[in-house]
Formats: C-alpha cells, structure tokens, sequence
C-alpha cells in the first residue's frame, strides 16, 4: 500500500490501542491534519495474518485504530463517519464500518475492506461540537 | 576440381546455410522468449500475490465438526447418496461431479428441475467467503444444506436425511461418533449437523499447484529452468492480464477472485421471463436465513468468523451482479459465467474483448471497458487461463477413511 506524501503505514499491533499519544508519532500511523485537528490512523495487525507485512490487505477485512488530537493534546471531538471510496471507479466499499470509541481521542473501526486493486480515497468525518470536519487519505492498493 | 567435389562444396555451403538461419532463428526466438520473461520489480510482487499454493488452511471455527475424521467420512458418504432428494435418485455429486472439478457441464444445473444458475465447482471451496453465485450463505456448511431442502434440487427433508442416515450402519456411527447422539428427525440440530458434515468433506477437496504455480513459484526463486518451462505464450497471456485487462483488478490473489461481486454485462433475464436479481437477492436471503453466522447455528461462539455478514452493506448496484469467480481448474469447469451462457473460454475472453457497455449496471463499475483485443492476444490470454488448470486430469477424490468406532468387528 502506497501513502500519498507518506510512503508506509506502521502497522501497529492490537494490544497497543490504550496509549494516546499526541501529537501522534512514527507508530500511530499516516497522520492528517485540517483545521486546527491532527488526525492519525493505521491498520491493526490482523488474526492470522502476516504481522510483518505492513501493508492493508487486498479484499481481506481488516481494522483501523485512529488518534485525534489538537492543540492541546488530546482531542475531545468524535469521530462519527469512516468510509472509502473508489473514485475512478465511483464505488465505494461493500461493507459499512462500525466506529468504536475507546477513550483518549482514539477510535477503532471495524468492518473495512478494500476489494479491489487501485486507487482508494479514505474519507472521516470528525465532530467537534456543532463543526464537522471531513479527512480525506489516498491510499493505493496492490 | 571436378564437378563432383564442386557438387559437395555446394551442398556443404547450402547446409552451412541452412544451418545458420536455423541457429538465427532459434537464437532470436530464445531471445524473444528471455525478453518476455524480463519482468519489472511491480511486475514480480504482481505475480506473486497469485501465490503461493495451495493455500494455508485452519479448521472452520463456526463448523465444529470441521476437520473431525468421522464428519469427513460422513460428508463424503452422504455427497454421494441420492437417497437424501426426494426421489431417491438426485445425490450432491450429481451436479457437483468430481471429474469435472465437481461441476457438471452444463449450461445450468439440473436436479428434480432445471435450474437457472450455473453449477459451481467445489475444489478450493473452503477459501471462499460467500457461497453461491448470490453470495446468499456466509459458511460452506450453510450453503451445503439449501440443495438438501430446495424443492428443485434436491427436494429433501428432515425426515428423510434421518431416515437415510439410521438406514446404513456406517452412516449411522459416523454420525454418532462426530455429533455425540443419534440422528432424529425431530432434532433441530439434524439438517445443520449433516450440512455441518457435507462441509468438513468438502473442505479437503484441493486442487493441486498448476503450471503457472510452478512458474510463480520458479521465478519467486530465481530458477530459470523453471521460469523457461512456462509457455511464452502464458507469460504474454499473463501481462495482458495483469496489464491492459485489469483483470488483476477482481481476480486477485492465489484464488484469483477478491471474493466479491460484479456486474460485467452478463444478462440477467431467465426464461420465459422474469430476472436474476443477483447478489441483490443473495444478500436478502442471507439476512433472512436463520442458518447465516449471525444467527445461533454458528458454533464460533466469539462470532469472530461474521466480519462479513455483521458489516455488510446494501446498494443499489447488487442487482444483477454475481460473484467474481476463481480462475482456477477453468478447463474442468465450463460452460461459463453464472448462468452459464458462455461455452468456451475463447468466448470468455470475447466477452471481455467485445464488451457490451450498454449492458453494464448504471451503477456500477466504472472501468470496465472493452478489451479490443487481436485474434493472437486473445489466444495468448486463453492459453495463460488454461495454466491455472492442473496439467492432467484430476484422480477421483480419495476415500476418506472409516473411523475406528465404526469399523466392523
């Protein structure tokens, strides 16, 4: 998998999903950043899979962990949508994700699959009282 | 110098000749044939993502009969039984024939009627993460007890599978020995139990590496020998299909499928009249099916094994697609497409050569285009679908053996 203006992901490990840590580091993953809030996501080594690989698999489910933070350290918004999409293609996944808060500004995400090669646009939306903001990420998938 | 030696020298001349423009013509050809296996470094990791094979496998955790010798022996005893259909006569192997990859060659399936959809092959059923050309069941075991019960299948029934089971001593201790209990009509775990064991058979039934395994497997290790054996024209039939036909794009992996589904122009419409809805309707019955791994038949207690059915998403694309299919063992395989419609894979490949756009989902996928191939490439794409069918032709399936409890004394 391919980073736009990243060039690998760090893939974490499930264990490690109760330390927050802002600003986000070298092991939280590919980080966003937009209005004032920093964003950071990585893939959760999967059961079964091959944990040295460091890449999210082609038409295999798998899991996101994500880190928001702002300014001050850990952010109090909520992440309320993650999807992705194909744009070329113009479709997006055949699965809908389910987001799980797990305190400290970090999110999991279940139920994400990239079932096709090419180019992936993932998109979140994060809510901070009234404003939502949007992320987008182009990820490519071999 | 006489005319003879003159003669000689002539004929030495014309032989050296001739000699040399064989030796010209093998070298360019070997060249040639170098120069296609000269791939680049995306190129490698492409064609090794189609591998390695066979794949790793564990036992099914929603199926805990899955891998047990007694259900195997069971499974495999009852797919060949026609005792279970409603007249005796229709058994799972009479369309799933194991000679022909456990297909039956014909265009649609047929039963105690003729059906609508293409019987699907078996080997390497146990990798697939839906079943069905809908996908309307998320296990192996599920899918294996709707033929049992559909009235134009199999036409079967609770009370006629413990018949069938409490009639043959071997069927009977088999079942004893992987469920703990005899088989009763009344028990409600029966009907699953049995598909239960028609799943742990079938997930033994694997297809063996191919040439284009070998050639994967060769160029992943640097052995040119190996590498050389593989046909040149495979190798071009493989960079089209990785390349200009994306093909990659849904039949990827060691399966060659992602697993999922597609619209790619096939018609949908069934005679007289009336439409295939496709994995549109194949998701409304998974969702209604008290059989799917939501439900309380599903023995994985953590529902770890239900990813794909707790997350699943409706569109309005599903109408009329059905399930990429894997490209393996395709020469035992045919005719073609879900509901069978295309007889060759040289037809296969025209489809996609001549592809009908209008035909295509509004919806739908986007880059299917068509493929506009020459009479040569689309030899070469035939040759390099044929390399992912064994070489020769399949031996029966082994026996399975009779467990120690169920031996005669």
């Amino acid at each position: 998998m391919l980073l736009r203006g990243r060039a690998t992901l760090a893939l974490g490990l499930p264990g490690a999903a109760a330390h927050a840590a802002c600003p986000p580091g070298a092991d939280d993953g590919a980080v966003i950043s937009k209005d004032g809030l920093v964003l950071a996501y990585r893939p959760l080594a999967i059961a079964g899979e091959d944990k040295n690989a460091g890449r999210i698999p082609m038409a295999k489910h798998f899991v996101l962990e994500l880190q928001l933070c702002d300014t001050s350290g850990v952010s109090a918004a909520r992440l309320v949508k993650a999807d992705a999409t194909m744009p070329e293609h113009r479709h997006g996944m055949n699965y809908r994700p389910q987001i799980k808060p797990l305190g400290g500004g970090r999110f999991r995400v279940d139920g994400m699959m990239f079932h096709m090669a090419g180019h992936w646009e993932l998109a979140f939306e994060v809510q901070a009282g009234k404003e939502v903001t949007r992320f987008t990420h182009d990820l490519r998938i071999d | 110098m006489t005319c003879g030696s003159i003669d000689r020298l002539l004929y030495r001349l014309a032989f050296a000749a001739a000699f040399a423009a064989a030796w010209l013509a093998l070298t360019a050809a070997v060249c040639a044939a170098d120069e296609a296996r000269d791939f680049s470094a995306a190129e490698l990791a492409r064609i090794a993502a189609h591998g390695p094979w066979p794949l790793a496998s564990a036992p099914d955790p929603g199926n805990r009969v899955s891998g047990n010798a007694a259900a195997i022996r069971l499974g495999h005893d009852l797919f060949f039984d026609p005792r279970l259909s409603a007249d005796r006569r229709v058994a799972c192997a009479s369309c799933h024939d194991p000679v022909q990859g456990f297909q039956d060659g014909r265009a649609t399936a047929r039963g105690l009627l003729t059906g609508t959809r293409n019987t699907p092959g078996l080997l390497d059923v146990r990798h697939r993460r839906w079943f069905g050309w809908d996908g309307g069941h998320d296990s192996l075991w599920s899918a294996s007890l709707r033929p049992i019960l559909d009235p134009r299948e199999m036409g079967g029934n609770a009370a006629r599978v413990a018949r069938t089971l409490r009639g043959k001593a071997g069927l009977d201790c088999h079942y004893r020995q992987a469920f703990g209990k005899p088989p009763h009509a009344n028990d409600p775990d029966l009907l699953v139990n049995v598909a239960k064991a028609l799943a742990a058979w079938q997930e033994t039934l694997v297809s063996p590496p191919t040439p284009f395994d070998r050639f994967r497997d060769a160029l992943q290790r640097g052995e040119a020998q190996g590498v050389a054996a593989y046909p040149t024209a495979a190798v071009r039939g493989l960079r089209l299909f990785l390349g200009r036909g994306q093909c990659a794009t849904c039949h990827a992996g060691p399966l060659f499928s992602n697993g999922e589904f597609g619209d790619i122009g096939v018609p949908f419409f069934i005679r007289p009249s009336g439409v295939d809805p496709g994995r549109q309707g194949g998701i409304k019955r998974l969702l209604a099916s008290p059989w799917n791994l939501l439900g309380s038949y599903n023995d994985d207690a953590t529902r770890d094994n239900a990813t794909q059915t707790r997350f699943l998403r409706t569109e309005h694309r599903n109408f009329g697609e059905f399930k990429v299919p894997t490209l393996r063992n395709l020469k035992l395989t045919g005719p073609y497409m879900h509901n069978g419609s295309v007889a060759t894979l040289r037809e296969v490949v025209r489809h996609y050569s001549e592809l009908d756009e209008d035909r295509l989902h509004t919806d739908g996928e986007r880059i299917l285009r068509p493929l506009r191939l020459t009479d040569a490439e689309s030899a070469d794409l035939v040759t390099f679908l044929e390399s992912l069918s064994p070489a020769s032709p399949l031996p029966p399936p082994a026996v399975p053996s009779v467990v120690a409890a169920c031996r005669a004394p």
